[in-house]
């Protein structure tokens, strides 16, 4: 019976979504009023935020006031995680791979973090971002931990380290919004502000973004790497 | 051609879906969501939306399997 339900429950949200890209394979005429404020940031996004990536302009300048909530999101799953997993002793993977594994992750670990801060730094110019760079931070600590071994870092000052390095960065977020309230405009504000946009297209540009990019990628990395050592700690 | 890969993109996500629902170990559900997710990327590199499909690749496939390999383990649901 549950099972005829979980059926149901599936076809329905399987027509939404089939429906829904149905419309974006063969698309209908948009009515104006939707496509106003696309049409809005594609001629104005570059000159107003100084962003030629204009996903992130929307994320870190338009509606970054949404990014903060997402950022706090993971800070409430920290929390929640830490209070139902506080177990005292740590579980020592037993488990032992071939070299090949250990010589190809410690391999790897480096191109990942030029991958990580790439992500992060040139949020603004190509595809990536603060939140994606900072999970690839956090997959190398996976990595790590999964392959060495639990005990291969040290443990609970690495943790102190981490959830200090966190709360950096959900501050550092928070003061540059309110340093665009001092400037006497908006909460999270970038030109009107007076931070100086620079050339559009070159690494240091767009202002406040690449801060805001900076700060949500220590704040997600750190963060996830919590919630796994949290996890992966037995009693 | 496009419109053939985008059709059989989508045939294949439910079917995963429908795989991770019914399946009887919790893990294989688990691995046919990672490839859900997978091709869910796939699709959104074709429609153009390359920041979706990267935080898509590093969230869904990725960490989100390790934590829940990790919970599943600790939980007791292998079977």
């Amino acid at each position: 019976m549950r099972r005829i339900y979980i059926l149901a429950l599936i076809l329905i949200l399987a027509s939404l979504l089939f429906f829904t890209f149905y419309d974006l394979i063969q698309p209908k005429e948009f009515i104006d009023d939707k496509a106003q404020i696309s049409e809005y940031y594609i001629e104005h996004g570059v000159k107003e935020t100084g962003a030629i990536n204009l996903v992130t302009a929307i994320l870190f300048d338009y509606r970054a006031f949404d990014t903060l909530g997402e950022a706090t999101v993971i800070f409430i799953a920290v929390s929640a995680i830490s209070l139902l997993a506080t177990k005292e002793r740590v579980l020592v993977s037993d488990t032992n791979f071939s070299p090949i594994v250990y010589q190809g992750i410690s391999f790897i670990i480096p191109f990942l973090y030029i991958l990580a801060f790439y992500l992060i730094f040139y949020g603004h110019l190509s595809p990536g971002g603060g939140f994606t760079g900072g999970v690839v931070i956090a997959t190398t600590f996976v990595l790590l931990k999964m392959t060495f071994g639990i005990r291969y870092s040290k443990e609970e000052k690495s943790l102190q380290r981490r959830s200090l390095i966190e709360s950096i960065g959900a501050l550092g977020f928070i003061l540059v919004g309110i340093l665009g309230i001092i400037m006497g405009d908006n909460f999270l504000a970038n030109e009107g502000a007076g931070f100086h946009l620079g050339i559009a297209g070159q690494l240091l540009s767009a202002g406040v973004i690449p801060i805001l990019n900076l700060f949500t990628g220590v704040k997600v990395g750190s963060g996830l790497a919590i919630i796994f050592h949290r996890l992966v700690r037995e009693e | 051609m496009i419109q053939l890969i985008i059709y059989l993109l989508l045939f294949f996500i439910i079917l995963t879906a429908f795989f991770a629902v019914f399946a009887n170990s919790l893990i294989s559900s688990l691995i046919a969501l990672s490839i859900l997710s997978s091709n869910l990327v796939i699709l959104f590199v074709i429609l153009q939306a390359p920041d979706v499909a990267l935080a898509e690749v590093v969230i869904a496939s990725g960490i989100t399997t390790g934590f829940f390999i990790i919970t599943i383990d600790k939980t007791g649901g292998r079977r």
